[in-house]
């Protein structure tokens, strides 16, 4: 028998070559890799360890190590089956012992990454490394596949926020904004940033006008003095900003004012002391924090424009508010944050849905502002229904779309208002799902408030 | 081989880990055992995801039964620090020694160690485990399971300094020195998913999201924990509660839920799932208003008997 150290015996009492079952891990990792999933080289060496452990003809404990130890959150395991499935399909189970078996399966083919620029890497490195490797290891080649397959591993959701360019309807300008509005965005941000509503947390730290002691940091002070306490320590809670969760509603008329708001969430998200969350809706809600992330901010909100496909739609306030509360809501403000919704409130969903799920949005945050940019203009009521229906719980009603209701809206942010209106609290806490306790008139005609036609218009429905 | 002695040998595997939890009353499905033997072997921590009540904290529990080893557990939470989850010095007791030392005069010969001795540290969970040597059974020390219970509702300081513990398993106290486990602990993290765990700790683990269990597990579930339930109510709380899943609800219940609410009918005296029973005792499974008011009365009556029907 060989004496190759790489061979080695698993504690079933097979032989079994480290270095293939390296190369298949990597292999493997590398195809998970092209569909989206991060893997790292740490993950691919546990995975060949973890083939040692297991029995490697049984393919449902194969599956599961791999799963313990490729996937990092619930989303990916089904991106994860999937490439599973492809790559160990035309595989047949290890031979157990060493050297040359004669197989008919082909030489090793490139694995092929989905169009979204990933370059293909050939393998021919590992082909020269394993010149022993035997096609048992060959990893089926996509071509191999029966022709009724789809082809590579395409369209699987890669990172949750990232979707597939293919199914717009129609394409907005959506990053051609003036300079100007631009830098008054930024410009604001810059003001607004050191003067945000804090919250007192839950650590503490050293601060000359702190009520109590500072047990820790005395005793280190004072041992020069031999423990006695001359010199005095005090802490205080600290304090941080709230977390702000940007709802962003694009639909048609909303376009103009979401991309100023866009931008000015931009700018607060790359100041690092706000934690921001971005989500924009339609007909359905989405989440666009990472992608808001990007230095280059015309091409964050271009890859915005295209992550959304529903702007020929209507808006669906109700359902976009249940998504985010059951979802998103326990993960984005677990800390009492601040929700600021804009939108004109105009909606084809249910008004009651609409009550509901503002009435729960509201009690899962600190406060919930809201963006209307016909809230501006002279005479409006809130009559559409969706707005009527979500009206009572609303702690500040702004008009939204001007750099002057931005710095409203810094105003608030910072803590500093008029009058302390957190009044959506109360009636929120009182609403059940009997229904509301007031009944929601729907207006008869639905004729636009806002004489100037260069203001936001609702949708005709 | 007896169990103990084949384990003390290294000789472990899926099978024996389900069985074995299953004998202790946890019943889980394959992958999860998969996922636990490898961690045991690769020596990784494992993370555990889930909803509340799907039997993480559970696991962690049953492991250390199982291996005979101690459970030391941290509860994580917003502002944990390393004063409550490592050490901290014991400062009045340290105060004292100096008063005692300087009443006996012996202040002059008092050296570092006599106030900053092993007896003045307080060992907080994370320290225990990397101590902790449970010598009980004579030749093999078992290395505890530390259970670190809702990493998610720790802050970021904290998990960037609990990945420097679980990357070398050592702490260092800057008056003492290293103090480096001999063995180091099983590790076990939990997390009901309200944020994202950071991806550096994540890479540390392995991971498994523990999902609600189908209906024969969860019926499986129920007579191993609550014994003397009969068969039939067993099945008709199962049913209903898996129909309360598949309802619009504002928190589903869990596995505990299940449990709880078979051991309060029980307590009842009932043997089988009746509409007034359900009314009064759904506040058992139910924890949120709006939830018993959807469900109580006509929707409870639906369900009730569909969850006859089937046999």
């Amino acid at each position: 028998m060989t004496t190759d150290p790489a061979i080695a015996r698993t504690p079933r009492g097979e032989e079994i070559d480290g270095r293939r079952l390296l190369a298949v891990a990597v292999d493997f990792g590398r195809a998970l890799r092209a569909a989206g999933l991060a893997v790292d080289l740490g993950a691919e060496i546990d995975f060949a360890r973890a083939l040692g452990l297991v029995h490697l003809a049984e393919r449902d404990e194969v599956r599961a190590a791999g799963a313990a130890v490729f996937v990092r959150r619930r989303d990916d395991r089904a991106v994860y089956d999937r490439v599973f499935d492809r790559f160990w399909r035309a595989r047949r189970p290890f031979p157990s012992d060493g050297p040359a078996s004669p197989t008919t399966l082909p030489e090793p083919e490139t694995v092929e990454p989905p169009d979204e620029g990933a370059d293909a890497e050939p393998e021919a490195g590992i082909d020269e490394a394993g010149a022993e490797r035997e096609a048992g290891t060959a990893i089926a080649g996509y071509e191999d596949l029966p022709p009724d397959d789809e082809g590579p591993v395409e369209g699987v959701i890669a990172a949750p926020d990232a979707y597939s360019a293919g199914e717009l309807l129609r394409h907005r300008e959506f990053d051609k904004m003036t300079a100007a509005e631009l830098r008054d965005a930024e410009r604001l941000v810059d003001l607004l940033v050191p003067r945000l509503e804090q919250r007192r947390t839950r650590r503490y730290e050293l601060h000359d006008h702190g009520r109590l002691l500072a047990p820790r940091a005395m005793f280190r002070r004072n041992l020069a003095t031999g423990g006695q306490l001359t010199t005095w320590v005090w802490q205080r809670p600290a304090r941080r900003p709230r977390p702000i969760v940007v709802l962003c509603d694009i639909s048609g008329s909303m376009e103009r004012h979401s991309r100023l708001l866009l931008r000015f969430i931009q700018a607060l998200a790359a100041s690092s002391a706000v934690r921001t969350e971005s989500f924009v809706f339609g007909t359905r809600l989405t989440r666009v924090t990472r992608l808001l992330r990007d230095r280059d901010r015309d091409r964050a909100l271009s890859r915005v424009a295209e992550s959304v496909n529903d702007w020929a739609g209507g808006t669906r306030i109700g359902e976009s508010f249940r998504e985010f509360n059951l979802r998103w809501a326990r993960r984005t403000l677990r800390t009492s944050g601040v929700v600021i919704v804009v939108s004109d409130g105009w909606d084809r969903g249910d008004p009651l849905l609409v009550e509901t799920e503002t009435a729960r949005l509201r009690r899962n945050c600190h406060r919930l502002v809201w963006l209307n940019p016909l809230a501006g203009t002279p005479g409006y009521q809130p009559l559409a229904a969706g707005m009527r229906a979500a009206y009572p719980y609303i702690d500040d009603f702004l008009p939204a779309g001007t750099v002057a209701s931005l710095e409203r809206l810094g105003e608030i942010l910072a803590g500093v208002r008029a009058g302390d209106t957190r009044r959506g609290g109360e009636a929120a806490a009182t609403v059940t799902s009997a229904g509301p306790s007031h009944p929601i008139r729907v207006p008869v005609a639905l004729e636009t408030t806002a004489g100037d036609p260069s203001v936001a218009r609702p949708l005709t429905r | 081989m007896s169990d103990r002695a084949s384990r003390a040998a290294g000789t472990r595997s899926i099978e024996a880990i389900q069985d074995d939890f299953r004998e202790r009353g946890y019943i889980c499905d394959r992958s999860l055992s998969t996922a636990v033997f490898l961690a045991l072997e690769l020596g990784r921590p494992i993370l555990l995801e889930g909803e509340a009540g799907v039997g993480k904290t559970e696991l962690a529990k049953v492991l250390a039964l199982s291996l005979g080893a101690r459970l030391i557990r941290l509860q994580c939470y917003e502002g944990l620090d390393v004063n409550t989850a490592v050490y901290e010095w014991n400062y009045p007791r340290q105060m004292l020694e100096i008063r005692l030392l300087e009443a006996r005069g012996e202040i002059a010969r008092a050296t570092a160690h006599d106030i900053f001795g092993p007896e003045f540290l307080l060992r907080r969970p994370l320290l225990q485990a990397l101590e902790a040597v449970d010598g009980a059974d004579g030749a093999a020390a078992v290395p505890p399971v530390l259970l670190i219970d809702e990493i998610d509702r720790a802050d970021e300081e904290f998990e960037a300094y609990l990945l420097e513990i679980l990357s070398d398993f050592q702490v260092t106290v800057p008056e003492i020195g290293t103090i480096r486990a001999e063995q180091p602990p099983r590790v076990v993290l939990t997390s009901n998913r309200t944020r994202e765990v950071h991806d550096a700790l994540k890479r540390r683990c392995l991971y498994h999201w523990i999902d609600y269990p189908t209906r024969q597990k969860e019926f499986e579930i129920v007579l191993a924990r609550v014994p003397d339930a009969p068969e039939r109510l067993a099945r008709e709380v199962v049913e209903f509660v898996h129909r309360l899943r598949e309802a619009d609800l504002t928190k589903v219940p869990g596995i505990a839920e299940t449990l709880d609410w078979a051991a309060a009918l029980m307590s009842l005296g009932a043997r089988e799932l009746a509409p007034e029973l359900v009314d009064e005792t759904l506040g058992v499974v139910l924890k949120y208003e709006e939830d018993i008011r959807q469900v109580r009365g006509d929707t409870a009556r639906r369900y009730l008997a569909e969850a006859s029907v089937r046999p």
